[in-house]
């Protein structure tokens, strides 16, 4: 029981982090019909300037345990740059999906540049900060604290941004806008904005995920490929723009992962791809996707 | 950003042929071109951190030697190359044979990379000699007649002793091991040499875990989960990437050292990065061939560990002495074929010259083998907490040459485990 529990809790902790970037990768496409190969590097983002926010902080006297607050309002805060790389994306916004493809794949490379120029080539770490709320131990379990806590935070935020999409009156207008642009458009709403609020709260969702992330494992310029393919996994798995998609995709690739890594290590990234092949074949449009004309 | 380092170390080689000392090399040969020494080192990436500490290294190496007058009188002018996939590097070391003209490529770290390089650089007739990276295909040498390219010590040796150094100190103590190590032949080698050598000393184990993350991974909590679901007693762990902190910090985390010793051949790789906060004492701890706190270390070693460390504010890894190594062992050639010739020596009678050298590297003394492989002399020891870092030293320092590790030429590696003469 004790060696499930554990295996459950690093997939689920794993899940959580994959479903920030994919639900900001969902929320985008749902949106504004764009495949943002750029959602790594805005995740990649937030691991880098997670750092030096905590570094910052530390220097300015915050205590140990105030790293999450800070890490979160890090990645909700270089957020924002989702405004302006927003307004580059829409002069592709009425072209062929290729053009959005390597334009954000484009950005993809050109923010590993970025990267680079801001905070070397050398894989940085938080180093203290993951220890710093110290472990959980339960039914024989010893767990980080850390863990538990983004594993809650993902929840929270999955179920705020559910609430907001669902409950608000701007959740409506962008469901609205989602639905059908120009019949949107045509009732007064301004879709520039829609569309600008959108991929910035996308993106935030992504810099949030990787401002969580760093202090258990470290930034590096691979980070951003590396997550996109898996976050691609988690979207074709849950079906392309949708939100409970992102959340059982997420999910099914942590736990799989997790799974194969005790009972196979050698097959996991195989395991994960086995159900995404067999995804694509049996329900091509993802277990909660729409199915395209 | 090639321009102005290049630029750079053109005012190096100037400055140190302003500063040159008369030497013993006649004044014909003082007062040729530089000689242009091509770099080829990873500079981002999971091996980005050692690349940097290489390129350092051999520029404060350019920089000591031309003070002292260059090479054969010759200052020394860097050329620094990016290395990253075989195909790119393949492409820049052409560049820097026949657009740069350099006189020597140094540097290549991955084995992967080596692989591709070495045959152009038989094909291309130009001289090559590797920091870390071998010919070796698994462990089998792929090139054991090179004329042009000269290698590393090959990739086991730190498993080796590593694997020695466990039965040393946890003889009776090991009953349940567990491995976590990169999943490539490297990795794969090292957990295999580790399990042959016990087996040799007679020590019955039974392999409870064993975890191949890929290299980069950085989510490591569910391998974490897998092994402390397995309950070792020992983990060994070839992990020599950014991996290896991450791992050595959610490990911490879960519990998973406690009453588990651990050997880490490579970890002096990332030493800067693996803290004292997650890291248990008294593992076997590999530094390779520059263990920068050595107690008796020579005189180069300390003035290159004071320079280094007081600049860059951290502790030099071993790549740093493979650098130094490359060079010296070239200066070493070209000025010993110089002295027997009385002029600049051509490239066969450098290539012929090298092998014959013994070099006093930063880490110790070390040699080219006839084939063209490195000999040099391995650390490694217990780790202890007890210093005045944020990292973990040695309390024991343990050190073996590469003839006691490595196999010698043109013999299979796993045969030679069966019937080497071990060091302990």
């Amino acid at each position: 029981m004790t060696v499930f529990l554990d295996v459950l809790l690093g997939g689920v902790f794993h899940a959580a982090i994959l479903f920030l970037v994919a639900a900001g990768l969902q929320l985008v496409f749902g949106v504004q019909k764009v495949i943002n190969l750029a959602c790594g590097s805005f995740y990649a983002l937030g691991a880098y300037f997670g750092i030096t926010a905590v570094g910052l902080a530390s220097a300015a006297g915050f205590p140990a345990w105030t790293v999450l607050p800070v890490l979160i309002l890090a990645g909700l805060a270089i957020g924002l740059v989702g405004l302006p790389v927003e307004r580059i994306l829409r002069t592709v916004y009425r072209r062929d999906e290729s053009y959005q493809l390597l334009l954000t794949f484009g950005l993809l490379l050109m923010f590993q540049d970025v990267f680079r120029f801001f905070w070397g080539a050398t894989p940085r770490t938080l180093d203290n900060a993951y220890l710093a709320y110290g472990t959980a131990e339960f039914m024989g379990l010893r767990v980080p604290t850390y863990n538990l806590l983004v594993i809650a935070a993902s929840i929270a935020i999955a179920v705020a941004l559910g609430a907001f999409l669902q409950k608000t009156r701007t959740g409506r207008i962008i469901r609205a806008t989602a639905e059908n642009r120009d019949m949107s458009e045509g009732l007064g709403v301004n879709s520039s904005r829609v569309f600008a609020a959108v991929f910035t709260v996308g993106c935030m969702l992504g810099t949030v995920g990787g401002a969580l992330v760093v202090p258990a494992s470290a930034s590096s310029l691979e980070m951003a490929v590396e997550l996109v393919v898996e976050a691609f996994a988690v979207v074709v798995i849950g079906g392309l723009g949708s939100m409970r998609g992102a959340l059982a995709g997420a999910l099914i690739v942590g736990l799989i992962r997790a799974a194969a890594i005790m009972v196979l290590p050698e097959a996991e990234i195989l395991s994960i791809y086995l159900v995404v092949i067999a995804v694509l074949i049996l329900r091509p449009a993802g277990l909660f996707g729409k199915a395209m004309a | 950003m090639n321009i102005s380092r290049r630029t750079l170390m053109r005012g190096i080689g100037a400055a140190g042929l302003a500063a040159a000392a008369p030497g013993i090399f006649s004044p014909a040969i003082a007062q040729s071109k530089p000689v242009r020494i091509g770099i080829l080192a990873p500079r981002s990436g999971a091996m980005g951190t050692v690349g940097e500490c290489g390129i350092r290294a051999v520029q404060w190496a350019t920089e000591r030697m031309n003070k002292d007058g260059g090479i054969a009188g010759r200052p020394i002018e860097l050329v620094i190359e990016e290395e990253t996939s075989p195909k790119d590097t393949i492409e820049r070391f052409r560049r820097l044979v026949l657009q740069e003209k350099v006189d020597c490529v140094q540097g290549l770290i991955s084995t992967g990379v080596s692989l591709g390089v070495a045959p152009v650089a038989e094909e291309e007739q130009a001289l090559l000699i590797m920091w870390d990276g071998t010919t070796q295909d698994g462990v089998k040498e792929a090139m054991p007649k090179s004329q042009y390219v000269f290698r590393s010590t090959d990739n086991e040796c730190e498993a080796v002793m590593a694997s020695l150094l466990s039965i040393k100190y946890f003889k009776g103590k090991i009953k349940r091991i567990a491995g976590i190590n990169p999943d490539y032949s490297y990795g794969r080698n090292n957990w295999e040499a580790f399990q042959q050598i016990l087996k040799r000393a007679g020590v019955e184990v039974e392999v409870v875990a064993e975890q191949w993350p890929k290299v980069g991974t950085m989510d490591l909590t569910s391998h974490v989960a897998a092994l402390k679901a397995a309950k070792p007693d020992f983990i060994f762990s070839s992990m020599l990437f950014a991996d290896l902190p991450v791992f050595m910090k959610q490990g911490s985390a879960a519990g998973l050292f406690e009453g588990v010793n651990l050997a880490l051949p490579a970890a002096g790789w990332q030493i800067n990065q693996l803290k004292k906060e997650f890291m248990p004492e008294n593992i076997v701890f590999g530094h390779n061939t520059l263990y920068f706190a050595l107690p008796n270390a020579s005189p180069l070693q300390k003035a290159f560990v004071e320079d280094y460390m007081g600049r860059y504010k951290e502790a030099p890894s071993w790549e740093a002495d493979r650098a130094y190594f490359a060079l010296a062992a070239y200066k070493a050639g070209v000025e010993a074929a110089a002295k027997a010739t009385g002029r600049w020596p051509k490239l066969t009678e450098i290539i012929e010259s090298i092998p014959k050298q013994k070099i006093e590297s930063l880490g110790g003394p070390g040699q080219f083998r006839a084939d063209k492989i490195a000999e040099q002399t391995f650390y490694q020891g217990l780790s202890t907490n007890q210093n005045s870092y944020d990292f973990p030293t040695l309390k024991t320092v343990d050190s073996f040459t590469a003839d006691q590790l490595q196999k010698p030429p043109g013999v299979d590696f796993w045969e030679w485990l069966k019937t080497s003469k071990l060091p302990v």
